[in-house]
């Protein structure tokens, strides 16, 4: 809108807000262009990820018969959702002890737990290791979920956080009136209205697990190759459509869980927090 | 749960507060306050914000541990009992339930953390549920209720348990003036029924006085009357109090003589008969108080009367209320039923008549 209150003249109206439009498009086009391309071509009959050939499903066959691959999707969700577990249990632990608690060293806990958020993860990854190696622990599953859950604790601690922190501590008091010991405080009334974030910092952490690919680098061992290590194997032997099949999955899979997640839990979110 | 009626009985203290002092950082809350609410009254804890009303109630809870001296319910030392161990309940003025929760989960709550078998807790909340005349709604959640609804519910889970005392923080004060006055009517009748001691804590004094057994008037942390709602409106123990509670005329006045059943003051331009000894020495500058709805404009004692002229007149429906401009410029506001009879003309003189009996001095 021009500064007197008129309406907006020629220039305003056709060259600014037009620029405005095709930028934003050029802006979607840049995000999701590859990822349209690349499911695209999955479906190539040839051997290019560049040249279409014919449609077919064979490469999705042949990710599915590739038993590199399904190893390597098992090691990821085992650590995904392992390593999710443990840091939302942390995370939730922390966070309200951090909102509902008074001791010392309360707001030096709440900054540690954020730390990992600003530190360079090659620079965690490369500390890990070394600390790993001069305590003696074996490359494998353990050392992968040790360092998943530092990558991912943050952003548990923090999203529980937010919601505990929005609680409404009357209610606790209503409950200690009404006759409920702390513990049945905690498991009835806290809990209860946590859990739609505690689902979340769930997902969140399984899927930074399940992406991470550096800390994974400094702390895979023998036999524990996730799929984001797998797939960067195979990039060094050429790109074929395999590889474009599996990312077509791996959109596929995370789509659904995002839909699921929002269809279910963000109007559950939006609801607790509103008040 | 019961429905036979009791009365309150006079001798038996349920909630004590023996010489209870609360502190905070720089402030205190509650200074030396000695309490004692008796079995199956309605009692109230009466004052404007800050007054330390509130403190009470929460230290009666066990919200707040006191500074200093005891609490006892039903004859025990609590002080140091934590809240959830206490037989109280408490509904809440913003009314706290469990968002999360149906509305039979709720007030089935207070069973649930006592291990009280499924079928009997179902059954107990039912019937509470139906005593406030929500049995419909079990299965609703708190925010598909509107606020008479969900302050319903509270009270249902609060009475559920049958405490021994309930305490109310306020629980009327987000309703509507409507509805505020159909629960007031329901909690009065709810608690003569069940017989258990309310202990209500509100800043309405119109509230107070139609719903009490016994009020206490607080003040900057300190009771300062305590008695039944007619004591307090009529035999105000100072000049807080009398203007405090309902409408009340300051007059200035200054005492010519006194004995032993009147105190012979000069007021208004006249000298007027005020009942009963008041211990002022003669020349005393003093407040003389009177209700508006005591004061009459049809000469009964004529002996008793001052001149005044109508300065303003207002309407309220069931009531004219009169302001009147006196001889030596004080003003005196009367109320007069709305009986129909032709209201005086503005810029009348009148002669106002004053009971000797309804007229109370005050040191200023």
């Amino acid at each position: 809108m021009s500064a007197n209150g008129k309406a907006p003249n020629w220039f305003v109206r056709h060259v600014v807000y037009g620029a405005a439009g095709w930028i934003t498009l050029l802006t979607y086009l840049f995000m999701l262009l590859p990822i349209v391309v690349l499911i695209a071509f999955a479906f190539n009959a040839g051997k290019s990820t560049v040249v279409w050939t014919g449609f077919s499903f064979k490469w999705f066959e042949k990710v599915i018969s590739n038993r590199n691959i399904i190893d390597a999707l098992e090691v990821s969700l085992i650590v995904a959702v392992a390593s999710a577990a443990i840091s939302t249990a942390i995370g939730a632990v922390a966070a309200v002890a951090i909102t509902r608690r008074s001791f010392p060293g309360r707001d030096a806990l709440g900054a540690a737990l954020a730390a990992p958020l600003v530190l360079p993860e090659i620079v965690l990854g490369v500390a890990l290791l070394v600390f790993m190696s001069f305590v003696g622990m074996t490359l494998g599953y353990t050392t992968m979920i040790i360092g998943h859950v530092l990558v991912s604790i943050p952003f548990a601690t923090l999203i529980v956080r937010a919601a505990a922190s929005s609680l409404d501590p009357r209610l606790e008091n209503a409950a200690a009136d009404l006759g409920a010991n702390e513990w049945q405080t905690f498991r009835m009334v806290t809990l209860p209205q946590l859990m739609p974030a505690i689902f979340t910092s769930f997902i969140l952490s399984a899927t930074l697990s399940f992406d991470n690919l550096v800390m994974s680098t400094f702390t895979s061992g023998v036999g524990t190759t996730t799929l984001p290590l797998r797939i960067y194997s195979m990039l060094k032997l050429g790109i074929t459509p395999e590889i474009n099949a599996l990312g077509a999955l791996m959109v596929l899979a995370n789509v659904t869980i995002l839909l699921l997640v929002m269809g279910r839990y963000l109007p559950l979110i939006l609801k607790t927090n509103r008040r | 749960m019961s429905t036979t009626i009791k009365y309150p009985s006079p001798s038996k203290a349920v909630v004590e507060l023996r010489g209870v002092e609360k502190r905070f950082a720089a402030f205190t809350a509650l200074r030396r306050m000695d309490l004692t609410i008796r079995e199956g009254e309605f009692f109230t804890l009466l004052g404007p914000s800050g007054c330390g009303k509130t403190t009470t109630l929460r230290l009666i809870a066990g919200f707040e541990l006191p500074s200093e001296g005891q609490i006892m319910i039903a004859g025990q030392d609590v002080s140091n009992v934590p809240t959830h161990l206490r037989p109280v309940h408490t509904v809440f003025q913003n009314y706290a339930l469990f968002p999360h929760m149906t509305v039979l989960d709720n007030v089935a709550f207070p069973l649930t953390v006592r291990r009280i078998t499924k079928a009997e807790r179902l059954e107990r909340a039912r019937a509470a549920l139906d005593l406030v005349q929500m049995d419909a709604f079990g299965d609703r959640k708190p925010s598909q209720l509107s606020g008479g609804q969900q302050q319903r519910v509270a009270l249902a889970r609060a009475l559920v348990n049958e405490p021994q005392v309930l305490l109310l923080d306020e629980p009327l004060g987000a309703l509507d003036l409507k509805l505020r006055k159909e629960m007031q009517a329901e909690l009065k009748a709810m608690q003569r029924r069940l017989g258990i001691t309310f202990v209500f804590v509100t800043h309405d004094q119109e509230e107070a006085l139609s719903m009490s057994d016994r009020i206490a008037l607080m003040k900057g942390g300190e009771i300062v009357q305590l008695d039944t709602p007619t004591g307090l409106y009529d035999r105000p123990a100072n000049a807080y109090v009398a203007d405090f509670i309902g409408e009340t005329n300051m007059i200035p006045a200054r005492v010519v003589s006194c004995d032993a059943d009147a105190t012979l003051v000069e007021a208004m331009g006249t000298r007027l008969r005020v009942s009963g000894y008041h211990g002022q020495a003669a020349g005393a500058e003093v407040q003389m108080a009177i209700r508006p709805e005591r004061v009459s404009d049809e000469i009964a004692e004529p002996s008793n009367c001052a001149e005044g002229v109508l300065a303003d007149i207002e309407f309220i429906g069931t009531d004219l209320r009169m302001a009147y401009r006196m001889t030596d410029g004080s003003r005196v506001v009367m109320r007069r039923q709305n009986s129909g009879r032709a209201a005086p003309q503005l810029g009348e003189t009148r002669r106002l008549g004053f009971r000797q009996q309804d007229l109370r001095l005050f040191s200023r």
